[in-house]
């Protein structure tokens, strides 16, 4: 530091040196700033335009950060422009910075400058390097990037640069048209996202423009990198290193693009598996493609790894029952190693047996069957540290050497004339040992010591047998027939049966029902017994001879499912349950049933007759052979045109019908049996129903009765006329009123009293008792009913029909010109049934008045009840209601109006008493007076009482006869 | 060209050299012209073929492979006819012309080679039914005058 004198005048120099300094420090720090902010000098760039990386190297002074910006050159697009902290190079003291380009390089030209920054201070930019694309004047049309290969979902940009002077059109990804961006003049840019997995010869992007006379375009392959998987060494000469891996995916590249792989860095040309000359103990699989690569390891030692070769020269040694089988080994070293190996032995099943020992070259087979083939296979593993089973062996075929058969399982049919057959099912090739050559067949009665024998063919499995040729033989004798099979080996063991007939008195057959497992059938044990049991079936059809199956059981079964190929659906079978069938066979059980049901094949047999005018329909069975399951029962149709209607559905016993109620006509009836599968096609019969002869002979027989009956009644009137005349249509008298009939003058009040009548006076030189009319009252009848305003004159309707129904069932009817009219009149009242006959000019049976005033000055009928007289207003006025007997009628004075006694409306009806005490006292109306009115012309009680009414309603024949019988007493004179 | 999704409306100059066709040329030079067609078309089909299994070639023959090679099987016996029928009317040795030397470069791309060995399939059709039409032009003119080209091919 400088001394300064020491004065006065050195104060305001202080000042001054202290703000020199200031400035002086500030000059400093912008003079340092400057050093260091350099502008980057020696910019270079390195392209790398397979990977798209532009590498940009400059010396940069002291700064740390710069800026970079890079550009398209020709439309002086900024394409990238960041801050980046370059690296160092120690060497040459270059920053170093790499960029990687969304597009391929060669597309257009980019500019690349760049700066240095500090903080906010940054230095001017570097001169601009340009990278030239593509696109220049002189080149041709082309894209990029060639033949690129890209994992799937990655984004790449394609570019297309046209000719000089040419358009561009599209650029196309496979068959997609892409947008599309432009980079330059000539330079166009699209890209393809999230790409799919190409196929076998990549995708092709095409270029497309106004030159049709290239085509420009590029392929792109995508795939995937390597995945490996299972990789693993062994040995099979104990020697070499055997390697082998699994492709966990299909990269889906080739060719150039395909995965290299090596292990333990030597190379392997097959894609799966690589040989390597020792056992190194520790490997290393590397795989690599274009987009990435996969490395597996595995380590061993060389015994745990051993997978055996195949065993070699396989040889038999047979025999009946068993075989040797040798072998050799590819690889001497396999003698001192032990091995377990597996024996694979094939006839009709397939069997494995495990061998072992060291360096095994043999296995012994055992349990083989006689006169078999055999095919036999080798494979072993290592026994100790167990890899892998080996390869197998070729297969070997060998036969064992025939034996002698077994014993054939016989069986017997009889017949129940001792007649039968000895069966026994053929031996089988795993029974017969061996060719059989033939049978022989032995009967033997034991009583007698007798036998015959009778050599068969391999063929035969049956023998007919007739024991009635035996001199000696009897029911009770037993006969015992023996079978032996032989062949080329010798004869086997004999198998016997013994001969008699045992259903003497067979067990019902229950029905069992088929089940997918056959046919089920069980009974009960019984524990005394320890014989066996012997199934046997056949076809229920059969009866002689019949070709038997059957199978044998154990002592202690008590159930079995039979089934067999043999069964058919619709055919029935017999099973029978035999116990002791070697010894001494009893019949047990017997079963019917049937695999499958169906609907009968066969119909009935239709019969159809007419019994008086039904028809009577018979039939008989089906045949067993055509019922083809169990008959539930029939159904009767009858043909109705086109279809048929179900008449009735008859249970199993009932075979006839008979139908009733069919009209004269032709009927076609139809009869079908059915089984739970359904009904057969059906029986048809057709009848013509002839008219029933008897019912119209009756009619016609009734007819003619009647019409002669009539005719003798008209010849008998004819006859009598006269008397008929006199008896019933004589000349009217005149009235004779006792008393005085005319005391009162005045409309007359007619309320007749109940069960009052009105007594007829006959003609009086026919009766002078009877010739006046007399109102006989009837108090002991009390009906109550319709008392009062009830009109007078009337009866009781049931008195009333009852006369009607007299008169009407009679076919005997007076006939009487002057009262037919009013008669007719009567009959065709609307509302009574009452006829009056022969009252010509009455009006009234109580009042008498002139014909004008009938209807309007005395008795107006009830409307309910109302009589029609029709114009003859001077008629008989009809008594109205049955019971309305009352009130003043019931008074014993008479009122009768003068007017009445000068009309000659009314006529004494001719007074009838029954002749018959019977009827007389029955009634209970006064006898005198039968209680009714009655015409003139008429033979009949107009009211007769109910009692009287009820008891010849009852017995209508019987008044016919009393009218009859009283007509002819009345005609005598 | 559907399965490689190339564009309907584009084609490149033909890879078969031959003179063009003229009114004035008889049946014998029709046949000649046909049959260095069919030649040069046989001779890229093997170099395609090659190139195609060199670049595009599977482990995997496939349906492909099998229609390729029936093609080539028939083009050569094509090839081997017309031969027979010129060496029948002219009985002298057949010149056949080598191919242009820039067709002998071999694509550089995979694109190139796709369009390449597509150019020339298009080649080996149009050159087979050229064939047909000159063998029945040629079968009809015999039946006309059965000497005719033995005649012509003398005076030659």
């Amino acid at each position: 530091m400088p001394h300064l004198p020491n004065s006065p005048t050195a104060k305001p120099n202080y000042s001054s040196v202290w703000v020199a300094f200031v400035l002086l420090g500030i000059s400093a720090i912008n003079t340092q700033a400057k050093i260091a902010i350099t502008v980057p000098q020696q910019v270079s760039l390195s392209a790398n335009f397979s990977t798209q990386q532009l590498s940009i190297s400059w010396l940069g002074g002291e700064a740390t950060t710069f800026d970079l910006i890079i550009l398209r050159t020709e439309f002086n697009e900024t394409v990238f422009y960041d801050t980046v902290s370059a690296v160092l190079n120690q060497d040459g003291g270059q920053h170093q910075w790499t960029w990687t380009s969304v597009e391929p390089l060669e597309c257009t030209s980019l500019s690349l400058k760049v700066r240095s920054r500090e903080g906010k201070t940054i230095s001017e930019w570097s001169e601009p390097q340009i990278l030239e694309g593509r696109d220049l004047p002189n080149s041709v049309k082309s894209m990029f990037p060639q033949d690129r290969t890209v994992p799937v979902g990655a984004n790449t940009t394609f570019c297309c640069i046209v000719q000089e002077g040419k358009d561009f059109k599209s650029i196309l990804y496979g068959s997609t048209v892409m947008n599309v961006k432009r980079l330059s003049r000539r330079s166009y840019a699209t890209t393809a996202v999230n790409q799919n997995i190409s196929g076998n010869s990549g995708t092709n992007v095409v270029c497309l423009s106004n030159d049709p006379s290239s085509l420009t375009g590029t392929v792109i392959f995508v795939g995937y990198p390597p995945l490996l998987s299972k990789f693993e060494c062994e040995t099979r000469d104990l020697i070499i290193a055997e390697c082998q891996w699994e492709e966990g995916r299909s990269t889906n590249l080739y060719r150039k693009n395909a995965t290299r792989y090596s292990v333990n860095e030597r190379d392997c040309p097959e894609r799966r598996r690589c040989t390597l000359s020792q056992w190194d103990g520790n490997w290393t699989l590397l795989a690599v493609n274009p987009l990435g690569q996969y490395s597996l390891t595995d380590s061993a030692e060389v015994s745990h790894r051993v997978h055996p070769v195949a065993p070699v020269k396989l040889t038999p040694v047979a025999h009946a029952w068993n075989a040797t089988v040798l072998w050799e080994w590819a690889y001497s070293s396999y003698s001192s190693l032990a091995l377990v190996c597996q024996v694979e032995l094939a006839s009709h099943n397939t069997m494995l047996g495990n061998f072992s020992g060291v360096g095994l070259r043999s296995a012994v087979l055992l349990d083989l069957q006689p006169d078999e083939e055999y095919k036999v296979q080798v494979r072993c593993g290592s026994q100790k540290n167990f890899w892998k089973w080996g390869d197998w062996s070729k297969a070997l075929s060998f036969k064992t050497k025939p034996y002698v058969p077994d014993a054939p399982d016989v069986w017997m049919w009889m017949n129940r004339d001792n007649t039968g057959l000895v069966v026994w099912k053929p031996l089988t090739r795993r029974q017969s040992h061996g060719q059989i050559v033939g049978y022989k067949v032995t009967l033997w009665n034991s009583e007698e010591n007798e036998q015959h024998t009778e050599i068969l063919s391999p063929e035969s499995k049956v023998l007919p047998v007739n024991l009635t040729r035996w001199a000696s033989f009897s029911g009770d004798n037993k006969v015992i027939a023996t079978v032996i099979a032989k062949n080329v080996e010798g004869m086997s063991q004999p198998a016997s049966v013994l001969l008699h007939l045992i259903d003497d008195e067979p067990p019902a057959l229950a029905q069992t029902v088929y089940t997918s497992t056959g046919f089920p059938l069980s009974w009960q044990h019984n524990d005394n017994s320890t014989c066996g049991y012997l199934v046997e079936w056949c076809n229920a059809l059969c009866t002689r001879d019949c070709p038997v199956d059957w199978i044998r059981l154990d002592a202690g079964n008590t159930n079995i499912s039979v089934q067999s190929a043999d069964f058919q659906p619709g055919v029935r079978y017999n099973f029978s349950l035999y116990s002791c069938p070697s010894d001494f066979p009893v019949l047990t059980h017997r079963w019917q049933g049937y695999m499958q049901e169906l609907a009968p094949s066969s119909s009935v047999r239709l019969e159809i007759t007419q019994q008086g005018c039904d028809v009577v329909l018979t039939w008989e069975e089906i045949p067993l052979a055509g019922r083809r399951g169990f008959l539930l029962g029939y159904n009767v149709y009858i043909s109705n045109g086109s279809h048929l209607t179900r008449l009735a559905n008859l249970d199993l016993g009932t075979r006839t019908y008979t139908k009733k109620g069919l009209s004269v006509s032709i009927h076609k009836f139809t009869v079908k049996a059915y089984t739970s599968a359904g009904e057969d096609t059906g029986g048809t019969a057709s009848i013509r129903l002839e008219s029933c002869d008897g019912l119209i002979l009756e009619i016609l027989a009734s007819l003619g009765m009647v019409t002669f009956l009539l005719a003798t009644v008209a010849y008998f009137c004819y006859k009598k006329r006269r008397w008929v005349k006199k008896a019933f249509y004589p000349d009217i008298p005149e009235p004779k009123l006792p008393g005085d009939w005319f005391r009162t003058q005045g409309p007359l009040d007619v309320k007749p009293p109940p069960h009052s009548m009105v007594h007829i006076i006959e003609k009086p030189e026919r009766d002078s008792s009877k010739d006046s009319l007399v109102v006989i009252p009837e108090e002991e009848e009390d009906d109550g009913e319709g008392i009062g305003d009830e009109p007078v004159d009337t009866d009781e309707p049931q008195l009333l029909r009852y006369y009607n129904q007299v008169v009407d069932e009679r076919p005997i009817r007076p006939r009487f010109p002057d009262s037919s009219v009013s008669s007719s009149s009567s009959v065709d009242s609307a509302n009574t049934d009452v006829t009056y006959t022969g009252i010509q000019t009455s009006c009234s049976s109580l009042v008498f008045l002139s014909d004008s005033q009938c209807s309007s000055e005395g008795f107006q009928p009830h409307t309910g009840f109302s009589v029609s007289s029709g114009d003859r207003g001077g008629g008989y006025q009809p008594q109205m209601q049955p019971v309305a007997l009352g009130g003043n009628l019931a008074s014993p004075e008479p009122l009768v109006e003068p007017q009445v006694v000068s009309s000659g409306g009314y006529k004494p009806q001719s007074s009838w008493l029954l002749d018959s005490p019977t009827e007389t006292d029955e009634k209970i109306s006064p006898p005198p007076s039968l209680g009714s009115p009655t015409s003139v012309a008429s033979t009949q009680f107009l009211l007769p009482d109910s009692e009287e009414h009820e008891e010849e309603r009852r017995q209508p024949s019987s008044l016919a006869a009393a009218w009859f019988t009283n007509l002819l007493s009345s005609a005598k004179p | 060209r559907k399965k490689e999704n190339f564009p309907p409306d584009v084609s490149d100059g033909p890879l078969v050299s031959v003179p063009p066709p003229s009114s004035q040329l008889d049946t014998r030079d029709k046949l000649w012209r046909l049959h260095s067609a069919l030649e040069q078309c046989h001779s890229l089909l093997e170099r395609a073929i090659a190139k195609e299994e060199e670049e595009l070639g599977g482990e995997e023959k496939g349906e492909y492979e099998n229609r390729r090679k029936t093609v080539k099987d028939r083009l050569l016996f094509l090839l081997n006819h017309t031969r027979e029928l010129l060496r029948a009317a002219d009985g002298s040795s057949i010149f056949t012309p080598s191919l242009d030397g820039s067709e002998l470069d071999d694509p550089a791309t995979l694109f190139q080679l796709k369009w390449w060995v597509y150019r020339i399939f298009m080649e080996v059709k149009y050159w087979s039914q050229t064939a047909i039409a000159v063998l029945q032009e040629l079968q009809s003119d015999t039946a006309k005058t059965p000497s005719k080209l033995s005649k012509r091919s003398a005076r030659r």
